[in-house]
């Protein structure tokens, strides 16, 4: 293509929701990615779309349209992602732990999300095969579920048939700029000119930032995830134990787990969710496998009889402060980030679109992005003075 | 549990793995045999029944089998697990974890020598009514002979391409199945690049002879050049006859004849099984064949110290080449553990032999590319998922997948309950095709991560849950 008017690097799920939003705003977009689509951390997560693990705060704002988008998004491009409104159902056993759960629930409705609290008899119509041993849930109806793989090829197809460009398989080693202005990039086998770069490289964004002389620290949170083979017809929702919300904004490196079961499309089952700070390590950790099945039959005695058939892990890209990076970059203009969503990549993509797509095009966003903005990490670089915009 | 120290543990019962049990024993290590099958002897001598004895016709290498088995099952420093089922294998700080399921109990094994010789299955390739009933592969038309005595059908096909068709055809029409059609898809003048091969290998001739013997007896008359190409089913869905096409020697089709049979018994050579050389990362190399296999050196030792491996998943190549490697890999395992033994000279020899002779097999029996012409959009690529070629080429055309992972995980091809034992590796041919990438083009690394399957084989959540 030539003089793309963005570069969008990386072909996940946030960079083929931004490649769309905007080339559906008019603007020639080239996506360009080292692997295949969804080769990094959107193909290895369960493809969430929760409103429901969100303390009221920016995020829950950006989650809450984000959901929506997905509904218009698989209206725009004809579906074939595996969009599912199913609703969530968030449980807790203990006394305290549902007292956080009221509390959580009571704030989220007063921000506009949809949080029934169920009792014992209303938590088996939704869910019947769970433990006996919960009587407490909170049913989130606009929590949702795709196949988080095919979510970014149906985008990218979109974005190709209305005018866009992927190119895979070059792995971007500069990003050209002059006089703090972005001029484009060059990979290993082409240089590219455009005006505006926007990194949508998730767990490797901190990479594409510190190549251009600007800094992001963006790091790993390793999870692993098993998956049965088809048991249609037993888990009907997304079901998870309320210690999920708190392992998410936990700041400990140290491996957190707890009970995430839900059913797909194609009748596997779904099991989490682990989260630890070792690094890109992939070795699979049969301790960790084995404590995900624990909690899972905790919360669904039923499956102690279903088999075990994959397992697999990711890496999910996460910021000191868990937010998501979402703006221009503070050192390079023309240089544009949406990565660091952590685990919830998926359900912030479309929102994280409509924001970049906003910014870049000057007008005024459905939202305040400041608290996203990459800008918050300015005079943070450990290593500032040894990287020198050029 | 504890995990238990053995001194070797050898894994399958087949010829490499009881040869490899054998001698490592003979050598004087304790040794631990653990087998998927109920009973020894492999997918080449399963379930033989006692009344073969007297039928030694049915199989050529019958005694060497009976003898093998036995000599293995009755060795007082041979202990042997049989219908156990590993899941999982992690390699750490020298000693390999095996993690195994076996009488509806999860066992955990640590050894710091292990010999691999998990064997092959048969190969297939798709083709449109190829999951129709009565469609099986020869490995599987055998193994219903020889653990029931039974036959899937009265009126047999049998096709596809290897000397393996012989023994597969022979047996069925020994039993009483009229075998209409035995085709083999390759020209028999492949085999005269091979002469001086063959007359070092005398005994094949004989065995050729024998089933030429049998063939003429019951009227079986081999064709080659000739593939099926199409299965039909009668209106209760059961195979009611099959589409067979003279081919080229790139397997493209010349003319069609159809055919009526009750079962068609069709394979493509072998598959190694390198789920657990995968899972404990053992470096593998991309055959002549196309296929992928474990790489060892002289002593059949692989990549990783201390783990050895024998038989098919080292190259496909029979079971007297898996015998004579076994008998190595045994020896070397006993070595590595302080057992004195030594390797002959012998038995090098004879292994470079039957190797010579394997190689030879794999370039007169190849499988050429013609074979996808034969698909149609209808046809269904993963039996497991049901995924058909049309959905598997959208995933390359529309959703941009150029590698096999990818189009896996945009269609599902390779994603049910065999985990793309069945599919894999012709998928990977389907892909590159489909992307413009030329057979020779594709990368080592994607034949080789067909197999990569961390969970080996399923395991209950409960005895998950329940393990340390």
């Amino acid at each position: 293509m030539n003089s793309p008017d963005v570069i969008v690097i990386g072909a996940g799920v946030v960079g083929a929701s931004c490649a769309l939003a905007l080339t559906n705003a008019g603007l020639r977009v080239l996506i360009i990615d080292r692997g295949p689509v969804a080769s990094g951390t959107s193909g290895a997560g369960e493809g969430n779309i929760l409103v429901s693990d969100k303390e009221p705060s920016p995020e829950l704002t950006l989650a809450l349209r984000s959901r929506n988008a997905w509904f218009e998004v698989n209206e725009d491009i004809g579906g074939g992602f595996e969009l599912d409104g199913k609703g969530g159902v968030v449980i807790s056993r203990s006394e305290t732990g549902i007292a956080g759960l009221k509390k959580l629930a009571r704030a989220q409705r007063e921000n506009g999300i949809d949080a029934r609290e169920v009792n014992a008899a209303e938590l088996r119509k939704l869910e019947p095969h769970i433990s006996p041993t919960i009587e407490y849930g909170v049913h989130y109806p606009q929590d949702a579920q795709c196949q988080p793989m095919l979510a970014a090829a149906q985008m990218i197809r979109a974005v190709k048939k209305r005018g866009g460009e992927f190119i895979q398989g070059e792995n971007v080693i500069a990003i050209n700029s002059k006089n703090g202005q972005v001029t484009g990039l060059t990979t290993n086998k082409n240089t590219y000119a455009s005006p505006i770069v926007l990194n949508a490289t998730g767990t490797w964004a901190g990479d594409i930032a510190k190549l251009a002389g600007s800094y992001l620290p963006i790091a790993p949170r390793r999870g692993f995830i098993l998956v049965t083979v088809p048991a249609p017809e037993l888990i009907f929702h997304k079901v998870y134990d309320a210690d999920y919300v708190a392992n998410i904004a936990s700041g400990e490196a140290d491996l957190q787990s707890s009970a995430v079961v839900e059913g797909t499309a194609s009748g596997t089952i779904l099991i989490g969710a682990s989260r630890e700070r070792v690094g890109f390590k992939s070795e699979f950790e049969i301790p960790i496998l084995r404590q995900l099945a624990r909690q899972a039959i905790s919360v669904f005695p039923i499956l102690k009889e279903v088999q075990l058939l994959r397992a697999y892990r990711g890496f999910r890209p996460y910021a000191p402060d868990h937010l998501p990076v979402i703006g221009e970059d503070g050192n390079i203009s023309g240089l544009w980030h949406a990565a660091g969503h952590e685990g919830a990549g998926i359900v912030l993509a479309p929102a994280t679109a409509e924001l970049i797509t906003a910014e870049i095009l000057g007008k005024t966003p459905f939202m305040d992005p400041t608290p996203f903005s990459p800008k918050r990490f300015m005079n943070q670089d450990p290593s500032a003075g040894v990287h020198v915009a050029s | 549990m504890k995990p238990e120290q053995v001194r070797v543990v050898v894994v399958g019962g087949g010829p490499a793995g009881l040869s490899a049990a054998l001698n490592a024993a003979l050598a004087g290590a304790s040794v631990l045999l653990i087998d998927s099958n109920s009973k020894l002897g492999g997918q080449y001598w399963r379930h033989l029944p006692e009344t073969w004895l007297e039928q030694s016709e049915l199989h050529l290498d019958l005694d060497t089998g009976l003898l093998l088995i036995s000599a293995v099952a009755n060795h007082p420093k041979i202990e042997i697990w049989s219908g156990a089922e590993i899941w999982s294998a992690t390699h750490e700080d020298g000693a390999t974890t095996l993690r195994l399921i076996t009488n509806g109990l999860e066992k955990i094994i640590t050894t710091k020598a292990l010999v691999l010789a998990t064997g092959a299955y048969d190969r297939t390739l798709p083709f449109p009514g190829w999951d129709i009933p009565g469609v099986m592969t020869p490995g599987g038309a055998q193994s219903l002979i020889k653990g029931h005595g039974v036959a899937a059908g009265k009126r047999v096909v049998v096709a596809g391409t290897g000397p393996f068709l012989l023994p597969v055809a022979a047996v069925l029409a020994q039993i009483g199945c009229e075998v209409v059609e035995l085709l083999e898809a390759n020209s028999p003048l492949r085999w005269l690049k091979s002469f001086p091969t063959l007359i070092q290998n005398l005994s094949k001739i004989g065995e050729a002879a024998h089933y030429i013997a049998i063939f003429n007896k019951f009227g079986v008359r081999p064709k080659f050049n000739r593939a099926v190409v199409a299965a039909h089913a009668n209106k209760d869905g059961e195979l009611e006859s099959v589409s067979i096409a003279k081919i080229d020697s790139n397997f493209k089709i010349k003319k069609i004849d159809r055919v009526k049979c009750d079962l068609a018994a069709i394979g493509w050579g072998f598959t190694a099984d390198t789920s657990l050389a995968g899972a404990l990362l053992l470096k593998q190399f991309v055959t002549k064949d196309e296929g992928v296999a474990v790489s060892v050196d002289e002593n059949q030792q692989s990549s990783i110290a201390g783990i050895f491996a024998a038989g098919e998943i080292t190259g496909i190549g029979g079971s007297e080449l898996s015998i004579a490697e076994g008998v190595i890999a045994g020896l070397a395992a006993a070595i590595y553990v302080g057992c004195k033994a030594g390797i002959s000279d012998d038995h090098r020899k004879t292994r470079a032999k039957k190797h010579k002779f394997a190689e030879a097999l794999i370039s007169s029996y190849p499988v050429k590319s013609g074979w996808r012409g034969w698909l149609t959009d209808e046809t269904i690529i993963c039996r497991c998922e049901e995924v058909k070629y049309s959905k598997l080429k959208f995933a390359v055309t529309e959703l941009g997948a150029t590698d096999s992972r990818t189009a896996k995980l945009l269609s599902r091809c390779g994603m049910g309950m065999c985990q793309g034992r069945i599919c894999g590796r012709f998928v990977v041919d389907l892909v590159a095709n489909e992307s413009g990438i030329s057979p020779s083009d594709i990368s080592e690394k994607e034949r080789i991560s067909v197999g990569n399957r961390p969970i080996i084989t399923p395991i209950s959540i409960e005895l998950l849950a329940n393990g340390e």
